[in-house]
């Protein structure tokens, strides 16, 4: 039973923390709840289930995938989130009304019934005893490849510096000489790659249909306020806490597994009444 | 007699003067006279569904325009209540002038227990935790099918009047008085100190004014307004059921701030203007190309959003009216000289 | 906007009086932008290109050809589309007969409507009791305008459910003697659910000789009829040492489990009711992992259950290149409807209703009688459903095979469908629990 769920909360683990992070990133440096996160996710398996299936090579069909979410993702930003930037609901719902514009492309383009992505390995192993597809470990190399490399990037070069700096505090940095909005374009691009390959990792494993977003973006969501919003270690923390919190839902109170989402997210409000501003963020987030 | 020449002249003085009023005097007439032009029971239940949804997006004004008290799952109450008032329908067979007050009491209480922990959560922190509360309230109602009918909903709800007309006359009506009562609560020292709180907490709390206090108010009297909406809702000829994938959806909480920022946040009748315009949009849109009306209203939203930022009626009325630099009345964009001071208006930017 | 809205039902309504008369207009309502609506339009457009090129229907004189007309009830997405769409077939488009309908709750509040209109409607697509029971029987006056063409309700979809599950313990029995085969039941969070789940949880280790599967319950899970992924669930079922999964799903989670559960090899055999297991696309969508996963059906490949089956699969296949689904039942609907006005010789409701209660009818699925719930009788003789399990890249039937309805009162009946196969046990299942 640990094993089980120690092994299956991981992968949901290394899922949500793609995102989150990604998510979290967006928001520390530019200040943007980006609620058409996930739905970029949710384009990012399509394209792998269309340059898959009109035979590119895999590694082909990945790079095309990630660099058009990217590039997508920025020009949405700089067409419609930049100019009105300063107006947090207005930035809400603007991104609100992308993430329904792409499911409702994706519905029109491939129609809404579900698709299938065919496993870049398959077959399964025996971990510790709990059967493990083969797909997962990929998924959880994929997940922590490019957490890394989000670690490598953000604490060992000169432009993750300039991230950190932008993400501390906006202003300032702007003083520093540090070009505020294209670093945050940067982090832009930078969450929809996250974003692209968490889609790309999980589209063999969940089913690719045009409302994929919804239920990880709520995950998200609350894994970022609950780590503390600003803070991409509470990003990380968070996502894993509320994975496992679903997976050890499924396992221990079988016959309510349809609650795992609505059980995570109590977690998320009780911990809001010990701790506000969430287990990482700092209580003067506000005055910033 | 008296009255009537009263009358006459606070139209002609206070109203005619300016676009914006007399906007609002042909809206609410023409709203009221509508079925002398048509009783198509579509156009009427259409109406109907309008005028609960602007009743719901005010009621969201209310609480995140006006105390920036951002809710990003306002569901909560408009479920509560319908849920209560279909529950007491169904159960009990109460009849609705019982539920529909129920309903919103339920709401209220909602709002304040949604208010009290949400006090010490700031901004984001309070969006994202109002937004888990619809969703766990979903999973309650899906624990016990028994009780809340499960995912199924209830159906055997009482109807809220024989007639279409007497439906709509009786929604369109509670619409409207409500929305005055709000737009007095709005305009008055409370909705100033409302406007204190988002802007700037600290200070209003420096103040000496009890931010708490006024905070629980603000979600209280939301939850109410959100709550009647929901139980009219229930009752009304568009519903027929209550379920948790309607009323409770994520949806359903993400459509007013959609109608408040598309009208313009703060003002009362940004939510009304917004929810007017989507709402028929939505629903012609759905006989006409029902396969790309999300596309087309997603669209339509980004647009707006993008080159009108503070909402459509807050644009419309800084393009038509102006505000006179020295005595701060409004005037009309044509006018040269200011009405109450006769200060010129002419080289004025917007 | 009024006025745009305004000037389009007056158009309709013109249109619709400068032709009634000879026209009988049906509303099909469904999903129509999703797969279910898609076959609700096409089993309806079938079946009135049929009745009209036949000469239409003739009554009293005068012969009325059949109009369809497209009602979008959009019930995916929650809201009250479902509601308005219906009111506006009814007033607008001025439809005399309503067929289709999907999702149980969009269907209870569009089913108020057309009592609200004293309009007929006719179900072809939602399984759920309540839509008849609770409502013909308690009000009849209101409700009698209600009847149910496919599925059976859910309470004979799970007897055949029931019986399937029946079917697969038995054949662990013979072929792998396993006397006491453990029952995991994985079933969506959904109403129309419960009750199934109820049962097989009591049923399952009550012994063979009291009615009961002779198994052993090992645990429910019951995921959100949208779940993504449910290979949670998989390993918690077979950590339990469960050798059978009894399924219950109608919506996309069903592919989600087809899917985990081929591509993880979970050592169980899955038998129950699977709505998206009965869809052409099936092996596409669980990219060919939900080979072997049986279901509760009404269509399969080479099953003739009446004499109109076949030819109506071989046409729907001919125009629209795939199996009908469930909800192309439009087509036993529309079928139906005509028999009962041409019986009745008006097009008078109540002359209609009272037609329909007598009808009996043999369709594509089965012999249709209704019952005094206005549902289709279940049973042998009437509508029995089939056993699908998917063989060799085609959807199989494995039972009415050897199906012994009452073996104590009538030992000689039984129902024997030409063109069903034997069950087949997964060959990685037999594998695991021969030792392999």
């Amino acid at each position: 039973m640990v094993a089980s769920i120690l092994v299956n909360g991981l992968v949901y683990s290394g899922v949500y923390a793609m995102l989150a992070l990604g998510f979290g990133l967006v928001f520390g440096v530019g200040r943007v709840l980006n609620l058409a996160h996930t739905a970029f996710y949710m384009v990012a398996a399509y394209g792998i289930f269309y340059f898959a299936s009109t035979g590119f090579g895999m590694p082909l069909a990945v790079v095309l995938t990630t660099l058009g979410i990217v590039a997508a993702g920025i020009a949405v930003y700089k067409l419609f989130i930049e100019p009105v930037r300063e107006m947090e609901a207005t930035v809400l719902i603007a991104t609100l009304a992308v993430a329904v514009l792409l499911q409702e492309l994706v519905l029109v383009f491939f129609g809404n019934e579900p698709r299938h992505v065919p496993p870049a390995l398959s077959g399964f192993t025996q971990v510790v005893g709990v059967r493990v597809g083969n797909q997962e470990m990929v998924t959880l190399v994929v997940a922590a490849l490019s957490l890394i490399g989000a670690w490598f990037l953000l604490s060992r070069t000169k432009l993750g510096l300039a991230i950190r700096a932008a993400a501390q505090d906006r202003e300032v940095a702007n003083l520093m000489g540090i070009n505020v909005n294209q670093v945050t374009a940067i982090v832009m691009g930078l969450g929809l790659l996250l974003a692209a390959l968490a889609g790309i990792a999980v589209a063999p494993l969940f089913t690719v249909e045009p409302g994929m977003w919804m239920n990880p973006l709520v995950i998200v969501l609350a894994a970022v306020v609950l780590g503390g919003l600003g803070s991409l270690k509470g990003s990380l923390i968070g996502a894993v806490i509320l994975a496992f919190a679903e997976v050890s839902v499924v396992f221990l109170v079988p016959g309510g597994s349809y609650l795992r989402t609505a059980i995570a997210l109590l977690i998320m409000v009780c911990v809001f009444f010990i701790r506000p501003e969430g287990l990482f963020g700092s209580s003067i987030a506000e005055e910033r | 007699m008296y009255y009537g020449r009263y009358l006459l002249r606070y139209l002609q003085n206070e109203i005619l003067v300016l676009p914006s009023r007399v906007i609002v005097l042909v809206f609410v007439a023409s709203l009221l006279a509508f079925p002398l032009i048509s009783q198509d029971p579509n156009l009427l239940r259409m109406l109907i569904v309008t005028a609960l949804f602007s009743l719901y997006a005010v009621s969201w004004d209310l609480l995140s325009g006006y105390t920036g008290q951002i809710s990003l799952g306002h569901a909560l109450f408009f479920g509560s209540g319908a849920y209560a008032s279909a529950l007491l329908s169904s159960h009990l067979g109460l009849p609705p002038y019982a539920t529909i007050p129920a309903g919103a009491a339920v709401a209220t209480l909602a709002g304040l227990l949604v208010g009290i922990p949400c006090l010490r959560l700031r901004k984001h922190y309070l969006a994202l935790a109002t937004l888990a509360f619809p969703i766990m309230l979903t999973g309650l109602v899906l624990a016990f099918p028994g009780f809340s009918g499960g995912e199924g909903g209830i159906w055997r709800i009482a109807r809220l009047t024989s007639t279409r007309i007497e439906e709509y006359y009786l929604i369109v009506g509670v619409m409207l008085v409500a929305v005055f009562a709000l737009w007095k609560v709005a305009g008055s020292r409370v909705g100033l100190i409302f406007h204190s709180i988002r802007e700037d907490e600290t200070a209003a709390r420096a103040l000496g004014i009890n931010t708490v206090r006024y905070k629980l108010f603000a979600f209280a009297l939301s939850g109410f307004t959100a709550g009647m909406a929901g139980a009219l809702y229930a009752h009304s000829s568009a519903a027929r059921i209550v379920a948790p994938g309607v009323v409770l959806s994520l949806f359903m909480s993400f459509q007013p701030v959609i109608w408040t920022i598309f009208g313009g946040a703060a003002t009362i009748y940004g939510p009304i203007t917004g929810v007017f315009i989507l709402y028929p949009l939505l629903d012609t849109l759905n006989v006409v190309i029902p396969k790309y009306r999300m596309l087309v209203f997603a669209l339509l939203v980004l647009f707006i959003l993008r080159f009108m930022p503070h909402g459509i009626s807050t644009w419309i009325r800084d393009t038509i009216e102006r505000v006179c630099p020295s005595c701060q009345v409004r005037n009309i964009a044509t006018r040269q000289a200011c009405r109450a001071c006769g200060v010129e208006l002419r080289h004025m930017q917007p | 906007m009024k006025s745009l809205i305004c000037c389009l039902v007056s158009s309709v309504f013109a249109l619709g009086l400068s032709v009634s008369g000879q026209v009988i207009r049906i509303g099909v309502v469904g999903p129509m932008t999703f797969i279910q609506g898609i076959h609700h339009w096409r089993g309806a457009t079938l079946a009135a290109d049929e009745i009209n090129a036949a000469g239409g229907i003739t009554v009293g004189g005068t012969t009325y050809t059949i109009e369809l007309v497209r009602v979008d009830s959009n019930e995916m997405q929650p809201g009250p589309d479902a509601v308005s769409a219906v009111e506006r077939a009814i007033t607008a488009s001025k439809v005399d007969f309503l067929i289709g309908g999907f999702r149980t709750e969009a269907m209870l509040a569009m089913t108020e409507v057309a009592a609200d209109y004293k309009k007929i409607f006719l179900i072809a697509g939602a399984a759920d009791d309540g839509l008849l029971k609770g409502r013909v029987d308690k009000n009849y006056n209101r409700y009698k305008y209600l009847f149910r063409i496919t599925p059976v309700r859910s309470t004979y979809l799970a007897q055949v459910s029931f019986i399937l599950l029946r079917d697969v313990v038995e054949t662990f029995r013979r072929e792998l003697g396993i006397s006491q085969p453990k029952i995991a039941i994985v079933a969506e969070q959904a109403a129309w659910a419960n009750m199934i789940v109820t049962l097989v949880a009591l049923q399952a280790g009550t012994p063979v000789d009291k009615g009961g599967f002779g198994g052993q319950h090992v645990g429910t899970w019951r995921p959100s009829a949208l779940a993504t992924s449910v290979a949670a669930e998989l390993t918690a079922v077979e950590r339990a040492g469960a050798h059978i999964v009894f399924t219950v799903f109608s919506g996309p989670v069903g592919v989600v489990f087809g899917r985990d559960w081929g591509r993880l090899q979970v050592p169980v055999a899955a038998v129950g009711i699977n709505v998206e297991a009965q869809a052409q696309g099936w092996l596409d969508a669980t990219g060919g992992f939900g080979a072997y996963t049986a279901t509760a059906g009404i269509y399969a490949t080479g099953v003739a259950v009446t004499e109109a089956t076949l030819p109506f699969i071989d046409k729907f296949q001919a125009e629209f290149g795939e199996l009908p689904l469930f909800t192309a039942g439009t087509y036993d609907a529309l079928y139906i409807l005509a028999d009962a006005i041409r019986r009745a010789g008006s097009l008078q409701t109540d002359a209609v209703i009272s037609a329909l209660e007598t009808t009996d009818y043999v369709s594509t699925l089965g012999r249709i009688v209704f019952d005094e719930l206005h549902d289709p009788i279940w049973g042998p003789d009437y509508i029995t459903g089939l056993g699908v399990q998917w063989q060799d890249g085609s959807p199989k039937a494995f039972w009415p095979r050897e199906w012994q309805p009452d073996p104590a009162k009538f030992p000689d009946l039984v129902i024997a469908t030409p063109g069903t196969v034997p069950y087949v046990i997964p060959p990685w299942v037999k594998d695991h629990w021969q030792g392999k």
